[in-house]
């Protein structure tokens, strides 16, 4: 598994507007560096996030997916979205082992407009955690069958 | 004749009650005036972790304040400002305003931050307290509004550096203070207030300890962007403390200092710091709060109160501690303490002190300056059935200024003084604004996508790390790109010329621009495309440095790479974009309003006396609701049955409100602009009216107790029902037991009434006052005097008022014997059960919510609470508003207050349904869920999802299927993602955009 | 050379090495360099560094530099050396800067063999001295950086244009005045790049570092916060109640 050393993740991040998207500017205006494998794709609401999204991610070739919104209860600005992002990411994370990719590439995360550290460190451990994982078993497979 | 009115509003103070009087005078068709002192604004809010009780990020609930409000065409935001005079009267004001230098040429600051970057001199940070430094040069926090930097003539050597770097050219040292002179027709004062300097009270050793802080300052600590990156920290050693010990009062209810009044949200911010430490610590933290009495007497507080004992595990201690040592050694501290009359030591890593709130510094020059009244304490005075009223006539005030205060009761007030300050000037309405004309759009449907992309050097910023050129020649190859090009900043003035200019020239259908975020910057560039005849939709951003050049500082490779892999995201998006219509809805100019107490009354002349048209209903035979029962006030300041005759007077004589006594709204219909109601009559007959808002005014009335013999025994009475006697000249005892939290508190009815404490003291100094000789005992869980109702608790105390601490353990009992009647309980001081005989037993009675709420709740689609009191939308910035646009929430259909509180959210509720009735039509957003109609199987899936009640069903061709209200939709997307046969279309980001964003994202396209 | 001579670095300003014959004695290494005013700070460090126990600096006598102002910023460059020199522990009677005068032909060779002897009866900086005091290189190493420090050279780049004309508000800063603030930040500069030299061998609690640094920890905290708010370091972990601190790199 020597090819894994060289293995630089691509993680794609839905994040909501409101809460999650500020966490990561505000990750940028203090300047905390993380690694740059997340591709981040602003949405309104993390109850907007559709499970098929995160699986045409995977299938795109993406080797993990983060979902961030509010923290739950109450800081969604729609109200319920995140209990909605909460109840379908996990029933998606438990749906995932049966696509053959390991829960752990999908990552649900509640960060606020104030925790930009915090963006980092989810970004920071995602990547490692992901490196050990190695790539995406899909892209394997989609090769494989080229 | 009288001067000309001026529709244009000062607003003194940005924190967030100004704040949310500016926008809702902006709104309103009103120009404001936003001024601050500070170089933003923002004011405490903006420094504090986390809200009660929901324990909000506070960031994150105010910063699309700060921006709408930065944003707002109505609204001017001045900064560094001072007033200096005022001329004039209501209607027809001269203000004179000094603005202080910031060195900076506000138009030309992009707020890039370069300057700071290189400043060489650090100063102390006032926005962290003084627990970290900052340049120079600075910013007070990185979501400042307005985002432009400033220089502490203080601490700046005048190197000349920020000069040099600053690309923009933004930097003059030679700016001087300046006067300028504003034409507006009212003034709102919204200044704030002040912490107390914990440095008075030397006995906590604050200033001489480094392990005791203030609660302000505990904040940023507990804050994830504080200098502790929220681990809370002991300043001494920076070891994570194992025990804390937050100290309330410090400051306040403390007469040899002079502030002898309450702080009012002291207690609920200890307990919440005490909770978020909790959560913020990794081993288990022991927080102990001493405390004299547990003020936690708003909405839902006691709920908060009893989760921070059960659930978090806080202590609590009654208790004024006395004073504070440490040992040198470990620099732990010592609580020195008087619990059960027994002195106690404790040892602590760490301590807290809560700080109470003073009046602004520049109190007394302000007031000078405007010609207004202060009151002892040196806040503004006003007066019970005119709490947002200065002196002045046309000078309003809001927020804690007028009084210590927490969040929402700031919010409310400044909505209410927003609505005192257009009636003034309601014949103006719309002269001071402008009106923005856009050409007609172009349309684009029949064109191939024609994309053009800018990409922003942001200065240095972006510049400094990716390769913007290579970026702007990788953009120029991607399919649909038709231009491309670098700007130094894109956000400049001369940029949007120049996108317009490149519109127009290369017939672009589509623009992006990659530099910053579209939080603070969509709008801007939104507005320009749609002035070179764009719809605005055709607009994306993507942020390249946020997300690249600020991140990846160390790797300058892998930065361009992924702003090249976000750009060919983003432009597979906008390839996919399609205009969007921002839908309009007609507004019906007219408000119903149900229920006629005070708080209705007070909403309905308000909006009447602005020219709109108030359908009020009263389920009563008369009007004024619990009113009637108020004969007199702890503050002295009215008299309540003259002010009701008047008040009602007012509603009767004003021909623009049609009032409906013993009468019931039995059937809402609509939405925002456009609602129809039936009006049930006594008469059995119902009358259709078309309205545009609703406010709910529905009341509340005292619980008729089952405890202590009431309702058996005729000596056992209400506090309203003494007030009865005490009017009619009928009481008379020579002893009097008043026993507190009856029917609150307790299982059944977990939160506290708010108004029992009040009115125990006010009758009790009404007894003491005819008949000085009357014992009188009030057994109380705490005393909840909060405010300046703190100096009638002090003087009852002084006039012989005993008062006994209680608890649910040892609960006070009452009975008959022998045709006495007795009460007993324990004297904690004496340590000793004691029995009296009283002539009279008082029982302050928990105030119950209106039984008809449910049903009401129902017609309108609104929740309620456990406690059956209507839930608005936002616990902490929208007190008043309810989820659904366009129906309002006041007074004690809300939770439990007292009169000056009720009037404050009525006239909140003026100010917020004249955001809507003010208008013509609404534009609403575009940005809505679309339901392909053939798809849809009508499953039902999001009417029941939609939080604000946006979807509803509707017969089509005998099909059910769903529908979406524009008017009610917020575009959160949820539906569209539940929708088992994908018939919703979320505009803006839809599925297919989403899906090309993220294969674009991570699959290289063939150039 | 002989055993215990002590090694010592000369430079010479090329105006002055053109006029000069130098009779240096052999443990004195002379250079040349085009302007004394425009050594590197950071040079003179890495000499001391390597064990060279002294450094002469010759320049032209103001105000007859070459290159119009290079002799009064090597004063200036001196003085901020002298003040991270005395912060390492290093004598700073180590650097000395000469002015030459054409005139004084002898002096010149005088001066070198005074200050080789004034150097060797200090201790050695030898690198065995060296080796026997780790802290040494920790201490060097955070004055090189505090020299290459962009808002110190900020500084020393303007301090005569501020000391002898006006700032930008056009007031006067006197010298005194200026070179208090200028003391003050190397001093700051120079614990915080300590702490970042140590913390980036392994990461350290705020405690841990107070004994190093030989300050309070409540200062230690409060570099620390700054030093995270410039990105200079970070949280590596937190053990029982105690964060321990790790360096970023810096660019």
């Amino acid at each position: 598994m020597s090819e894994k050393n060289g293995f630089e993740p691509k993680i794609i991040g839905f994040l909501c507007n409101w809460c999650s998207y500020a966490g990561a500017d505000l990750a940028g205006v203090s300047r905390i560096q993380y690694p740059p494998n997340i591709r981040i794709i602003r949405v309104m609401c993390s109850g907007r996030i559709d499970p098929a999204f995160v699986l045409e991610a995977f299938k795109d070739g993406a080797d993990g997916v983060l979902v961030a919104g509010c923290h739950l209860p109450s800081d969604c600005h729609y109200i319920s979205g995140n209990f909605k992002a909460l109840r379908r990411i996990t029933l998606l994370k438990k749906a995932l082992a049966e696509f053959g990719i390991e829960p752990e590439r999908l990552r649900l995360e509640w960060i606020s407009a104030s925790e930009g550290d915090k963006f980092a460190t989810v970004v920071r451990d995602m990547t490692e955690q992901i490196k050990k994982l190695g790539p995406n078993p899909f892209k394997e497979m989609e090769v494989k069958s080229q | 004749m009288a001067n000309q009115k001026i529709g244009a509003v000062l607003v003194i103070g940005g924190g967030v009650a100004g704040i949310q009087a500016s926008l809702d005078l902006a709104d309103s068709g009103f120009k404001v005036y936003l001024a601050d002192q500070a170089p933003s604004i923002g004011g405490v809010m903006a420094q504090l972790d986390k809200t009660f009780p929901t324990n909000d990020c506070s960031m994150c609930i105010l910063s699309p304040k700060l921006v709408a409000a930065g944003r707002h065409p109505n609204i001017t935001v001045l900064t560094n400002v001072e007033v200096a005079g005022l001329n004039g009267e209501a209607g027809s004001f001269e203000v004179k305003l000094r603005k202080l230098s910031r060195y900076i040429i506000e138009e030309k600051c992009n707020g890039c931050g370069i300057c700071a970057q290189k400043c060489p001199i650090e100063a102390i940070d006032t926005f962290n307290e003084g627990l970290s430094n900052r340049s120079a040069i600075y910013v007070e926090y990185p979501q400042a509004v307005p985002l432009k930097y400033k220089i502490d003539r203080e601490k700046c050597i005048g190197c000349g550096t920020c000069y040099e770097v600053c690309k923009a050219k933004a930097i003059t040292y030679d700016q001087k203070d300046s006067e300028a002179t504003l034409k507006v027709g009212s003034i709102i004062l919204a200044p704030g207030f002040e912490v107390f300097d914990a440095k008075l009270k030397s006995e906590y050793g604050y200033g001489r300890y480094p392990n005791v802080v203030t609660s302000i300052e505990f904040e940023r600590i507990l804050s994830a962007s504080g200098p502790y990156g929220g681990l809370v920290l002991r300043p001494s050693d920076g070891e994570i403390p194992k025990k804390i010990a937050f100290i309330q009062c410090v400051g306040s209810r403390d007469y040899q200092l002079g502030n002898n009044y309450c702080s009012a949200a002291c207690c609920m911010y200890g307990m919440k710091e005490a909770v978020i430490a909790k959560e913020h610590t990794p081993p288990p933290l022991n927080a102990k709060i001493f405390f004299m009495d547990m003020r936690s007497y708003g909405k839902e507080f006691d709920a908060y109160y009893k989760r921070a004992q059960g659930e978090w595990g806080i202590q609590f201690v009654r208790s004024r501690v006395a004073g504070i040592t440490e040992d040198p050694k470990t620099q732990n501290l010592f609580v020195h303490y008087v619990e059960n009359e027994t002195p106690k030591t404790e040892e602590f890593e760490m301590v807290v002190l809560s700080v109470g709130m003073q009046p602004p510094k520049n109190a007394e020059k302000l007031a000078e300056s405007l010609g207004i009244k202060l009151n002892a304490y040196k806040f503004c005075e006003t007066q019970a059935f005119s709490p947002t009223e200065t002196s002045k006539p046309g000078v309003f005030v809001c927020g804690a200024f007028s009084g210590p205060k927490d969040i929402p009761e700031s919010v409310a007030q400044a909505s209410a003084a927003a609505a005192k300050a257009m009636e003034v000037i309601a014949s103006e309405r719309g002269t001071e604004v402008a009106v923005k004309e856009y050409p007609p759009e172009r349309d684009v449907s029949l064109e191939e996508p024609r994309i053009g992309v800018f990409v922003c050097h942001c200065g240095i910023n972006i510049g400094g790390v990716v390769n913007v050129p290579e970026v702007v020649e990788y953009a120029r190859k991607l399919p649909n790109v038709v231009f491309a090009e670098a700007n130094v900043y894109t956000c400049s003035e001369d940029t949007q010329k120049l996108i317009k200019e490149k519109i127009m020239e290369n017939k672009l259908n589509r623009v992006i621009v990659a530099s910053c975020t579209p939080r603070t910057h969509e709008p801007l560039f939104k507005e320009t495309v749609q002035e070179a005849g764009l719809n605005p939709y055709l607009f994306e951003m993507t942020n390249i440095r946020d997300q690249c050049s600020w991140v990846h500082m160390h790797d300058a490779k892998e930065a361009t790479e992924k702003a090249k892999d976000l750009v060919r995201s983003i432009v597979a998006k906008a390839k996919l974009l399609a205009p969007l219509k921002k839908p309009l809805i007609n507004v019906t100019p007219v408000a119903l309003v149900i229920g006629g107490g005070v708080s209705g009354i007070t909403a309905s002349l308000s909006l009447a006396d602005q020219g709109f048209e108030v359908h009020l209903v009263e389920k009563e035979p008369e009007l004024g609701g619990q009113l009637r029962n108020i004969n007199y006030l702890l503050e002295k300041d009215s008299d309540p049955k003259e002010k009701l005759s008047s008040l009602v007077e007012a509603v009767t004589k004003n021909d623009k409100i049609r009032v409906y006594k013993n009468a019931e709204v039995v059937d809402v219909y609509g939405f925002v602009g456009n609602f129809k109601s039936k009006i049930k009559q006594k008469n059995g007959e119902e009358k259709e009216v078309e309205h545009g808002v609703v406010i709910v005014a529905t009341g509340a009335s005292e619980y008729k107790p089952s405890e202590y013999l009431y309702g058996k025994d005729p000596r056992v009475v209400t506090q309203h029902e003494l007030e009865e006697k005490l009017a009619s000249g009928t009481f008379e005892a020579k002893t009097v037991v008043m026993i507190q939290c009856v029917g609150a508190r307790n299982d059944e009815r977990p939160n506290c009434a708010r108004i029992c404490c009040g009115q125990a003291i006010k009758n009790a100094l009404k007894i003491k006052e005819t008949r000085s000789e009357t014992e009188i005992y009030v057994l109380y869980k705490d005393m909840r005097a909060y405010g300046f109702k703190e100096d009638y608790y002090r003087e009852a105390a002084i006039k012989g008022v005993i008062f006994v601490n209680y608890d649910d353990e040892r609960k006070p009992q009452v009975k008959a014997e022998n045709g006495k009647l007795l009460a007993s309980f324990w004297e904690p001081v004496l340590n000793e059960q004691v029995e009296i005989e009283p002539d009279l037993v008082v029982l302050s009675a928990a105030t119950v919510p209106n039984p008809d709420n449910k049903k009401l709740a129902d017609m309108l689609k609104v929740p309620l609470t456990k406690d059956g009191f209507f839930l608005e939308a936002h616990m902490k910035l929208r007190p008043v508003d309810f989820a659904t646009e366009g129906v309002f929430l006041c007074g004690m259909a809300h939770s439990p207050k007292y009169i000056d509180e009720s009037i404050a959210q009525a006239c909140a509720t003026a100010a917020r349904a004249t955001t809507i009735l003010s208008k013509k039509t609404l534009e609403m957003e575009g940005i809505v869920a679309n339901v392909s109609e053939d798809l849809c199987s009508g499953c039902r899936i999001c009417e029941y999802l939609c939080p604000y009640g946006a979807v509803e069903m509707k017969d089509k061709e005998g099909k059910t299927v769903a529908h979406v209200l524009e008017a009610l939709c917020k575009g959160c997307g949820a539906c569209g993602t539940a929708c088992p046969t994908k018939a919703i279309i979320m505009g803006h980001f839809t599925t297919e955009e989403i899906l090309a964003q993220v294969k674009a994202a991570l699959v290289e396209v063939k150039i | 050379m002989e055993k215990n001579e002590p090694k010592i670095a000369c430079l010479m300003c090329d105006f002055v090495f053109c006029q000069e014959e130098t009779h240096a004695p052999r443990n004195v290494k002379v250079a040349r360099v085009s302007c004394i005013g425009r050594i590197d700070p950071v040079l003179i460090l890495e000499m001391f560094e390597k064990g060279i126990e002294a450094v002469m600096l010759v320049g032209c006598k103001p105000p007859d530099c070459h290159y119009v102002d290079g002799n009064a910023q090597a004063e200036l460059t001196v003085n901020i050396l002298k003040k991270l020199m005395s912060l390492v522990n290093v004598e700073p009677e180590r650097l000395k800067l000469l002015w030459h005068s054409p005139t004084a032909k002898k002096s010149f060779n005088r001066h070198l063999t005074e200050f080789s002897d004034k150097t060797r009866k200090l201790a050695s900086l030898s690198p065995k001295n060296i080796s026997a005091d780790p802290d040494f290189l920790v201490n060097i190493s955070a004055a090189k950086r505090v020299a290459a420090d962009f808002r110190l050279r900020v500084l020393l780049g303007r301090e005569k244009e501020l000391t002898e004309s006006v700032n930008v508000y056009g007031e006067k800063i006197s010298f005194q005045e200026f070179d208090k603030l200028l003391g003050e930040i190397v001093q700051v500069e120079f614990i915080r790049q300590k702490i970042h030299v140590l913390t980036s061998v392994k990461p350290l609690s705020v405690k841990a570092l107070a004994e190093k640094v030989e300050l309070k920890p409540a200062v230690v905290l409060n570099h620390i916060v700054n030093m995270r708010r410039k990105n200079m370091i970070a949280i590596d972990h937190v053990d029982g109640t105690t964060p321990f601190y790790k360096a970023l790199e810096v660019n």
